[in-house]
């Protein structure tokens, strides 16, 4: 029995897991606010087998009540600006906002005043920002992953009472 | 002044197009709404606009003779105030005055809707699909789009020709390069260039890269709409690498920053186009042993056939574009007839079972695949030089650039005033297709709505622009 658990430690090491007991992951909501595509691209390629991003603990959720993360891409459009602020609602506490790729982060936004808001910051907290356009796999999973650490530093980790009653 | 005869004869000059052959490729309104111009493309790829004026802000609708105008004539409507008249009820497209709002009323016993959206479940583009249902069986689905309006047309208007570019190609990543060679090919046409044969190898390398990318995601996409673990793995693998290889060959995973208005900046050497072909090769060989893998998978493929049908005929009718229109039997492929780019001898590749369902829309996307890498390897066959346009045709005020993309046909309409953009008209392959998904998602089952959905895997981006 000891042999086999050294054996799968040892496993657990040489195909790169994180070390056991670190308790760590965040439930990732995606909201696209107006973006070019580019950014859900990349998301999507995270998945992939060359990124995996799972075995680090980073999952994509369907609902915004299972959710620690609102990853916002794109300039925030009129016509999205209600269902993200209703997405962001929706969440439990803590929560955190990250803005995905340059257009959220207001970098040289396209478009027609009257069409856009702004980016993402101009209608909620924002506490991450993943630059580039698109920002590529590897950028996407190192910014999610710093902010994994940078969570559990701020936050304590009392268990979220509202994240499952939450649920609909 | 208009008079009634200009109304008529407008209707006639469209009809009569269309019974020649020519397809419906856009309609827009010019000019604050003072003018409607309807783009008809003719099957040798000559294009011809029929421009009429409103007469009180209103022209006659086309819809009854080209339904693919559908979509046009709301969207003239919404943002330009143009009415059509005949096109009844014209219901908002772009407009999203909750006051305006008007699902098509389908009534009977046990009918109810199901409202999904505009955030999905997965990293989905935002949208609103209404279905109305009867139990799982789709009765019909209204889509509502437009939520990542950003206004790119409108804002591009006034910038010179260059400026203009960015509003094309940053409406959609996934098909910045087919939106960016047909704005640059309307650009060009208007102020009489024409691309040299190395401009023309250039672009079509481009193209035929970001074709790659695409239709190895779309096959993982539909792997996943069944939830298909092992073909969503190795078709998305496969996606990465081609990526990688665009990195490689331009600096950017998606291509951008490579067209240009006039020439093309791209420059690789012997050893780059040598090393690019090698990877299209290996990426080939993979795609086809995945592919096998695939068609050997008894359970995945009894998944498909059947679903989601758009039949020759309605695909026709309703205007369908690209892989999801060759898929029911419908030849018709833009490459096959492009002088302005490098497809000689290619022509359009229908599957044996066209029958307009799933499952021919995931083997067309695995027949073009081949052709593409054919191309690519004829095509990486010297180093990249920059190239240029060169004067070759008069000057107008208008010209129109089309190429097929990997969602399919895609019009651009760019007319000037001097160096100035006056207008700007992007209808993209997406734009054509969206309204053939919601009827080829009637009668079948709501679990199947996203495998027939991932089968015509849309953009919404350069749909609202």
């Amino acid at each position: 029995m000891l042999t086999l658990l050294r054996d799968l430690r040892r496993l657990r090491r040489t195909i790169g897991l994180p070390p056991p007991g670190s308790g760590r992951s965040l439930a990732i909501r995606h909201v696209d606010a107006g973006s070019c595509n580019g950014c859900e691209h990349e998301l999507t390629q995270l998945a992939s087998p060359y990124y995996d991003l799972q075995r680090f603990g980073l999952g994509i959720v369907a609902s915004p009540r299972h959710a620690d993360v609102l990853l916002v891409a794109g300039a925030v459009t009129s016509r999205m600006r209600e269902p993200l602020l209703i997405a962001y609602e929706a969440m439990p506490e803590p929560r955190r906002v990250v803005a995905l790729g340059d257009c959220a982060l207001g970098c040289n936004l396209l478009g027609s005043a009257e069409d856009l808001i702004g980016p993402v910051e101009a209608i909620l907290p924002v506490d991450l920002r993943i630059p580039g356009c698109p920002p590529t796999p590897d950028a996407i999973a190192e910014a999610l992953l710093g902010l994994i650490d940078r969570g559990s530093a701020e936050t304590p980790t009392t268990a979220r009472s509202s994240s499952t009653s939450g649920a609909s | 002044m208009t008079t009634p005869a200009a109304f008529s004869s407008y209707r006639e000059r469209v009809a009569a197009a269309l019974a020649d052959g020519s397809r419906f490729a856009g309609l827009h309104a010019t000019s604050g709404g003072a003018l409607i111009r309807t783009l008809l493309a003719d099957p040798d790829g000559a294009t011809r606009l029929e421009t009429i004026a409103p007469e009180d802000g209103r022209v006659p609708s086309i819809v009854d003779l080209a339904p693919a105008a559908g979509w046009d004539e709301r969207e003239a409507h919404d943002l330009q105030g143009v009415r059509f008249a005949g096109h009844e009820p014209l219901r908002p497209l772009a407009d999203h005055d909750p006051a305006l709002e008007r699902w098509v009323r389908v009534r009977g016993g046990d009918v109810y809707q199901l409202a999904v959206g505009p955030i999905h479940a997965g990293i989905i583009e935002s949208g609103h699909f209404r279905f109305h249902l009867v139990g799982d069986r789709i009765l019909h689905l209204d889509a509502k789009l437009f939520y990542k309006h950003r206004g790119l047309e409108r804002a591009a208007e006034g910038k010179t020709l260059d400026e203009g570019l960015p509003y094309v190609s940053r409406a959609c990543a996934a098909c910045n390069v087919a939106n960016g060679v047909a704005y640059a090919n309307a650009c060009e046409e208007s102020l009489g260039l024409l691309p040299t044969a190395e401009l023309r190898r250039a672009r079509t390398i481009l193209l035929e890269l970001e074709r790659t990318w695409s239709h190895l995601n779309d096959i993982a996409a539909i792997c996943a709409g069944v939830s298909l673990a092992a073909g969503n793995n190795s078709f998305a693998a496969l996606t990465e690498r081609a990526r990688r290889l665009n990195a490689v060959l331009t600096g950017h995973r998606f291509l951008f920053h490579t067209i240009r208005v006039g020439g093309s900046e791209l420059m690789l050497d012997a050893d780059h186009v040598r090393a690019a072909r090698e990877e299209v090769a290996s990426i080939a060989a993979a795609a086809r042993r995945g592919w096998r893998e695939l068609l050997f998978n008894s359970s995945f493929q009894d998944r498909l056939p059947e679903i989601g049908v758009v039949t020759a005929a309605h695909a026709d009718q309703m205007g369908a574009v690209g892989p999801g229109a060759r898929a029911a039997g419908l030849a018709q492929d833009l490459r096959a007839n492009s002088p302005l780019l490098s497809y000689e001898g290619f022509s359009a590749a229908v599957p044996e079972r066209a029958a307009g369902d799933v499952q021919a829309r995931l083997e067309q996307r695995a027949l073009e695949l081949w052709q593409t890498f054919a191309l690519l390897d004829r095509l990486l066959d010297d180093p990249i030089r920059p190239a240029s346009a060169e004067p070759g045709g008069r000057e107008r005020p208008i010209g129109v650039g089309r190429v097929e993309s990997p969602r399919g046909a895609t019009s651009c309409v760019v007319e000037r005033r001097g160096d100035r953009i006056e207008r700007l008209r992007l209808r993209t392959g997406s734009y054509a297709n969206w309204p053939i998904v919601a009827f080829a998602a009637t009668d079948n089952l709501l679990p199947d709505f996203p495998l027939i959905n991932k089968s015509f895997e849309l953009c919404y981006a350069c749909v609202d622009r």
